[in-house]
């Protein structure tokens, strides 16, 4: 399969079930919606170094928002449900207390599992703390020195899909990466998803374990380094000297296929070789995104 | 699906009625000919069947509607844990006594000590939501644990006295000693009010949560929620400094 002249290899990418929740971030104004976002989504790349994956799913309108007030909706996911609520209390209780103006919700209300995280952060109240139950939910009140933090008690939690991804296989660095802005670019809108890597791109793409190293659990994917072409089996054409990689986490496996989809069909620019996905044989996670499944679909 | 049980008052009441058994326990479910059989306390001729009073039409599907001159109307609604009773007019007093969850909806005005705790009692409502869209009499809400009171009009003296927790908002005026002896709990006041004086001001600000509570009043019910209410300041009063002082008062202010 060849869209735009850039070849589609027969291949899949291999995702994990992870543990999502949604969360509403709500400010004054979208300068502070946007400092507790990043705050939050921060050091959130991958579960192997930083506990947890998280990005910015969309911006929200005052319309869409609990209180009316502008606001962003953010995917946060670790690899088990009390994992998930550790997390969710960690980084609202430092990223979106501590800021100006914000208040925080669930963004899932329609899920079944349901983790505490104002009933944790209350405490932060040292017994002053208020409780609002407010069409049959219920908030806390938590006095901070600017006025009051809003929290719900309690978020949703759905058992999502991290680690849909591709690979971008370019002529050269400045190729890939055009490509992988464009994506990215494209793959911000789908609803859903979120790419927890920096700019949604990845230029360290991991194999499982190291050869040297019995304790880690990831090292360099060798194969797809152009530089060691010559010193390792390399899973790169000749004509490759760069390759970026997508990373997509979603709420479901469909809105992963949809980005995917998205992303790849804009990464099929002039100087781009293949595109091509990481797996692990089939045998680790349970979701297969087979891209030319995908690709037909389009 | 209907929608829901019509009660309209065939003739009009000459003595007041007591109506706290309609609406108690579960009702959702029966049928409009079981809940005709349930028992109005009139004040002199005693026990009478709801359906003597009242012509039923419809079934209840969750939802009922009284119509008619409903003043002389008492405790209506007493009680009620689910389902939606609205009000087509004003009812007597203790409407909503003691109400654990659903809606009363009232149209007009209510009489005293709506969704208040029964004589006698400390504890009030513990759930579901009282909206009276006209004026209150005196100590609505009052020794309410849980659950919102929503008053369109002004408030009579001592509403939320001694509050447990929960909500009453009071669009219009508020009589005096709003919030008396609560323990905790919040007032909203979006008119004039004045606090008692075992009440203290704590400062001027802007409650995120009364953009839920009043984004919903507006939304849910159809009550008169401005721009100004959104967005505006609040004085809060901390009290009832003779309780434990965790209520509050929220007083609109124009500043």
């Amino acid at each position: 399969m060849k869209i735009r002249g850039v070849f589609i290899e027969d291949t899949f990418a291999e995702a994990f079930t992870m543990r999502v929740a949604r969360i509403v971030i709500t400010a004054r104004s979208n300068r502070w919606v946007r400092a507790a976002a990043l705050k939050l989504t921060g050091f959130a790349t991958s579960v192997i170094g930083c506990k947890v994956e998280a990005g910015i799913e969309r911006a929200l309108s005052a319309r869409e928002t609990p209180d009316g007030r502008p606001g962003t909706s953010i995917l946060l996911m670790t690899m088990g449900k009390d994992d998930l609520a550790k997390r969710l209390v960690e980084r609202i209780g430092q990223t979106v207390l501590t800021c100006p103006t914000t208040a925080c919700f669930d963004g899932l209300p329609d899920a079944t599992d349901r983790v505490g995280v104002g009933s944790a952060l209350r405490f932060f109240g040292d017994g002053f703390q208020m409780s609002k139950v407010i069409a049959g939910v219920r908030y806390w009140r938590i006095p901070v020195m600017e006025g009051e933090f809003l929290v719900q008690e309690k978020f949703g939690t759905l058992k999502g899909v991290g680690g849909g991804n591709f690979l971008i296989l370019a002529r050269s660095p400045d190729a890939a990466l055009g490509a992988a802005e464009a994506a990215a670019d494209a793959m911000a809108a789908q609803p859903g998803t979120i790419l927890p890597f920096p700019g949604g791109v990845v230029r360290s793409g991991s194999k499982v374990g190291s050869r040297r190293i019995k304790s880690m659990i990831a090292s360099t994917n060798d194969a797809y380094c152009p530089t060691l072409r010559a010193v390792t089996k390399s899973a790169l054409p000749d004509s490759v000297n760069s390759v970026l990689e997508i990373v997509v986490n979603g709420v479901d496996a469909p809105s992963i296929a949809s980005s995917m989809r998205a992303g790849i069909h804009a990464a099929c620019h002039d100087g781009v070789v293949a595109i091509s996905a990481g797996n692990y044989g089939g045998k680790l996670g349970p979701h297969h995104f087979h891209l030319r499944q995908i690709m037909a679909g389009a | 699906m209907s929608g829901g049980l019509v009660a309209r008052l065939r003739t009009p009441l000459r003595q007041r009625a007591d109506l706290s058994e309609v609406l108690a326990g579960s009702w959702t479910a029966l049928s409009a000919a079981e809940l005709a059989r349930r028992p109005v306390h009139l004040e002199r001729d005693g026990a009478t069947p709801l359906g003597e009073i009242f012509e039923l039409n419809g079934e209840p599907e969750g939802r009922m509607r009284f119509v008619g001159d409903l003043e002389l109307i008492d405790r209506l609604a007493a009680g009620l844990n689910e389902g939606e009773v609205t009000v087509e007019g004003s009812l007597g007093s203790e409407a909503g006594l003691a109400l654990a969850g659903g809606t009363l909806d009232i149209q007009g005005d209510a009489g005293p000590r709506a969704g208040a705790a029964p004589l006698g009692f400390k504890r009030g409502m513990t759930g579901g939501e009282l909206i009276v869209r006209g004026a209150a009499g005196a100590e609505a809400g009052a020794g309410m644990r849980r659950g919102l009171v929503v008053v369109g009009g002004r408030a009579g003296d001592r509403a939320g006295l001694g509050m447990i927790a929960g909500n009453v908002v009071v669009f219009g005026s508020a009589g005096a000693d709003a919030g008396l002896w609560s323990k905790r709990g919040s007032v909203v006041a979006l008119g004039a009010i004045t606090p008692p004086p075992t009440y203290s001001y704590a400062c001027t600000y802007q409650p995120v949560h009364l953009r839920l509570l009043l984004t919903r009043l507006g939304g849910r019910y159809g009550l008169p929620v401005r721009p100004r209410h959104l967005n505006g300041f609040y004085r809060r009063y901390s009290g009832d400094m003779a309780e434990l002082g965790k209520g509050e008062i929220l007083a609109w202010t124009a500043k």
